[in-house]
């Protein structure tokens, strides 16, 4: 049954783009629903159809000017109510075309009636029905879109999501309205359960970069009855990710894991993420201020990375030959070339460097590892992401929400490009990999100095999809992100948005009701575009079935501070489980706290059959102090004569 | 006025009639009729264009029903008398419309204009006329003054008439306050079946007339005598 007739006039004419509408006072139309035309006359044979989006709504009556209005009620504005008859009044719409049907000769949109697209018309409409065919389905559900009684699933296409035709998407909308992380959270579970066989293998790994928001994806959360059945109709298990791995650095006191997946039921899938000299010195550049760092310095860092790391160095300078691997050990390098340069009166030069040149390198190697306490380690040791062994949908998240910014953005800098030289080798493990980034006006600002972690995430936005690496990535201002990056996304959903936001440039394409229901989204609608989609589409999507950040904080809570046994037996306890405190307190009482951290790591990182042995034997041996035995005092062999002067 | 013809106007008139009834305080259209023709004089006219009618119906201004024979053959008159059929014909497709409304609805309808010109009209019991304009007043002298007199609210005695067919029940009715205005501003005759010509009745329909007066008419320049839903049977007309 139609529920509205096609409307022109000379003043508001009919476009191929744009056709306008009458409705019953009464019908389910809005901003946003999607409708069907079907026109009277036929156009070479067919009788053509047009789709359109409903993107401005007029409403008014026979009423020439409001004064008549008062007068008609004398001023009271409660007598309305007593009038035996309503103003004549309509409803008009404008819709903006989404397809036609034939789609040549494009023409302006003819009269006829209008009605509400079927779950058939809204797959015509959104040129969907190219990408669902039986045996090449790249469809991705991504939600429903719900008007006037209908219930229809939105597809995007894998294709322009995750490549190659197009990829990346973005995500904008106001905090706080459980609007970008859960979109992420459904989409991800989406794409892991629908992404084409064909395609192969995915992954995603995700940034945590505040709160604890992403820190519970393993933990089932409550969803509603309307949710479930969201789920039902887009074929999406309602239940938490069930291969993810965490990581995290350590804390600056490097006894716990700095995350707020702490608790001691969680830890199970929590792995440190630490680094040692070789691995920080290659994004060295990330850390450092190039305003500081000049061509000399540079010049320098070159040398080192070159010549000192991870080789035997020896120089007449030096009063021993050095093997450099740890920050430790470059320190000692360093003092040792600074020594031998002034004890050996070589000059105010060594090798063509300036003593000063050399002085302030040293102190700005020196200081990452103070920078980046509890990431980088001065003894060396790595733990890191499996590189090479990804595995099939599961999700890899950094929690970084706790680290210092300078460490946030080092450990961004040097994953994605780990990620990217696996990625252009083939050999991550897996074939396609989600990466999300949130926060990103702060990550990619449009305004601001060109950094290293925004050429990055610049780089993975133009030529990410021809490696398979795609970016997932979400801000409260897309107005303040580097427009490459949004302009790349082929995909774009957008939440609940600020008003200061929807009057910047970028959005004046919307039609203003179209920014106002932008404005008044509710929680778990988004308004979607996808380069199949030729108008931005609303669609409600379900809670993820996850654990939310709140809920998970509340449940699990973070672990307090531990003692420096406590950390170690939380640690080694996930290789084996029959470890007591009373025993590391015992193993690791006689030595230092470094010490002892290394050797956990150490240990951590072996994995050995036998823990205990294992860890024992990271340790010099050393005699325990023991109070002396108290012994009795030798008796003289023969008294000495009292009266004997020579005796002894 | 679309040709003349031997000095005859040929008139192309179009008249229209509807019902609008009220549900849940919206008006929808009852029935509605339309009709259109090509008013001329035809023992004037050139006797071809009689027989060579087509498809569009002709009516001769100097028939019998017409009002008699023509007095002058001046156009002019011929148009004033075109003009008069155009609005006979209207009146009797307004009639036929409340005849079929009287045989089959027996909810109250509002007629714009005079009942007594249909004798099954003027007598129903369902229906009011509401005469807007006054270019006769059935008062004379005191009752004159009493008539114009009457404020916003207030109603005359009764008075029979049979200016037409019927004699119908009539009494005068202010349904806006004429001060600032003429006298005539604001006053409407209402006409009922004599059969209901009670006092009681008259209130009744004269605050139903009243109640009918918001929302107002304008911009119509009779806003001030017409009550909404008749403005809204003209805006209808004219849209279809």
């Amino acid at each position: 049954m139609s529920l509205g007739r096609v409307v022109a006039t000379e003043r508001r004419p009919n476009t191929p783009h744009e056709f306008h509408f009458w409705t019953a006072l009464d019908s389910p139309v809005g901003i946003g629903t999607i409708v069907r035309v079907d026109g009277n006359e036929p156009v070479e044979g067919h009788i053509p159809h047009i789709y359109g989006v409903v993107v401005e709504g007029f409403s008014y009556t026979d009423l020439q000017t409001p004064l008549h209005d008062v007068l008609g009620h004398d001023g009271d504005p409660s007598s309305p109510g007593l009038s035996l008859t309503e103003r004549a009044e309509i409803r008009l719409y404008t819709a903006a075309v989404l397809r036609q049907i034939p789609e040549e000769p494009l023409q302006p949109v003819p009269m006829g009636q209008v009605f509400l697209a079927t779950d058939d018309d809204v797959a015509v409409a959104l040129r969907m029905d190219g990408y669902l065919r039986p045996g090449n389905n790249t469809g991705i559900p991504i939600g429903i879109y719900r008007a006037g009684g209908t219930d229809s699933p939105i597809y995007l296409d894998a294709d322009f999501l995750v490549g190659p035709e197009a990829a990346h998407l973005n995500i904008a909308g106001v905090s706080g309205l459980a609007t970008k992380t859960s979109a992420v959270e459904w989409i991800l579970a989406s794409l892991f359960t629908h992404f084409p066989a064909q395609k192969g293998s995915i992954a995603a790994v995700l940034f945590n970069v505040k709160g604890p928001d992403l820190c519970f994806l393993d933990q089932p959360g409550a969803i509603t009855d309307r949710d479930r059945e969201i789920y039902e109709k887009l074929g999406v298990d309602p239940a938490p990710f069930d291969r993810v791995r965490y990581f995290a650095p350590y804390t600056a006191k490097g006894h716990g894991l700095n995350t707020l997946r702490s608790n001691e039921e969680l830890v199970h899938n929590l792995q440190p993420l630490t680094w040692g000299l070789r691995e920080v010195l290659q994004f060295a550049e990330v850390l450092l201020n190039r305003d500081d760092v000049d061509a000399k310095a540079d010049a320098l860092i070159d040398f080192i990375k070159e010549r000192v790391i991870d080789r035997e160095f020896s120089d007449p300078v030096l009063s021993r030959p050095h093997r450099v691997q740890s920050f430790g050990e470059l320190e000692q390098w360093f003092r040792d070339v600074l020594n031998g340069m002034e004890s050996r009166g070589s000059g105010d030069t060594w090798k063509t460097h300036h003593v000063a040149t050399i002085r302030k390198v040293r102190n700005r190697l020196s200081n990452i590892s103070t920078r980046c306490a509890g990431l980088v380690t001065d003894d060396g040791i790595v733990s890191d992401l499996p590189f090479g062994s990804f595995e099939d949908r599961t999700v890899y998240v950094v929690d970084v929400a706790s680290s210092e910014e300078d460490a946030q953005d080092l450990i961004f800098a040097r994953i994605v490009s780990k990620l990217r030289e696996h990625l252009e080798r083939r050999d991550l493990g897996v074939k396609h990999l989600v990466v999300f980034v949130d926060e990103l006006n702060k990550y990619a600002a449009s305004d601001g100095q060109d950094t290293y972690v925004r050429r990055m995430l610049l780089d993975i936005a133009e030529r990410g999809r021809y490696l398979g690496l795609v970016l997932f990535s979400a801000q409260q201002f897309r107005s303040q992100v580097h427009r490459r990056v949004v302009g790349n996304s082929g995909t774009s959903l957008f939440g609940r948005m600020d008003a200061d936001e929807l009057a910047t440039p970028g959005y004046a394409v919307l039609s203003p009701s179209t920014r106002t229901k932008l404005a008044t989204l509710e929680k778990g609608q988004l308004m979607v575009r996808h380069p199949h989609f030729t108008q931005p589409i609303f669609v409600r999507f379900p809670r993820p079935a996850i654990m939310n950040g709140r809920d998970g904080a509340e449940r699990f809570p973070q672990a307090g501070e531990l003692t420096l046994a406590e950390a170690v037996l939380r640690s080694l306890r996930r290789l084996d489980p029959t470890l007591t405190l009373a025993w590391v307190e015992d193993v690791v009482s006689l030595y230092d706290e470094d010490e002892v951290l290394r050797a956990r790591s150490a240990t951590m990182l072996a994995k050995p059959g036998d823990v205990r042995a294992h860890f024992r034997s990271q340790f010099r041996s050393r005699i325990p102090h023991q109070k002396p035995v108290a012994r009795p005092a030798p008796l003289s062999l023969r008294p000495v004569p009292t009266d004997d002067p020579y005796g002894f | 006025m679309i040709a003349y013809d031997r000095g005859a106007p040929l008139v192309l008139g179009t008249v229209a009639a509807i019902v609008r009834e009220r549900r849940s305080r919206r008006l929808t259209t009852w029935s509605h009729e339309r009709e259109t023709a090509l008013y001329l004089p035809r023992k004037l006219v050139t006797p071809a264009l009689w027989e060579d009618q087509g498809d569009l119906r002709l009516i001769d201004t100097g028939s019998e029903d017409a009002g008699g024979p023509l007095a002058s053959a001046h156009p002019v008159a011929l148009a004033e008398r075109a003009y008069s059929v155009v609005r006979q014909r209207r009146d009797a497709l307004e009639t036929e419309l409340a005849e079929r409304w009287c045989g089959v609805d027996p909810g109250p309808l509002f007629v714009d204009g005079s009942i007594s010109g249909s004798p099954r009209v003027g007598t129903a019991t369902c229906v009011a006329g509401v005469v807007k304009s006054h270019r006769v007043l059935y008062v004379e002298g005191e009752a004159m003054n009493v008539v114009l007199g009457l404020r916003r609210g207030e109603r005359s005695t009764m008075l029979r008439i049979t200016p037409k067919w019927a004699t119908v029940a009539t009494w005068y009715l202010r349904i806006r306050e004429a001060a600032g205005h003429d006298p005539l501003w604001g006053l409407v005759r209402v006409e009922v079946a004599e059969a209901r010509g009670t006092s009681e009745h008259a209130d009744e329909i004269s605050r139903w007339i009243l109640a009918e007066a918001r929302p107002l008419s304008l911009p119509d320049a009779r806003w001030d005598t017409m009550v909404y839903g008749i403005r809204d049977c003209e805006e209808t007309l004219r849209a279809v």
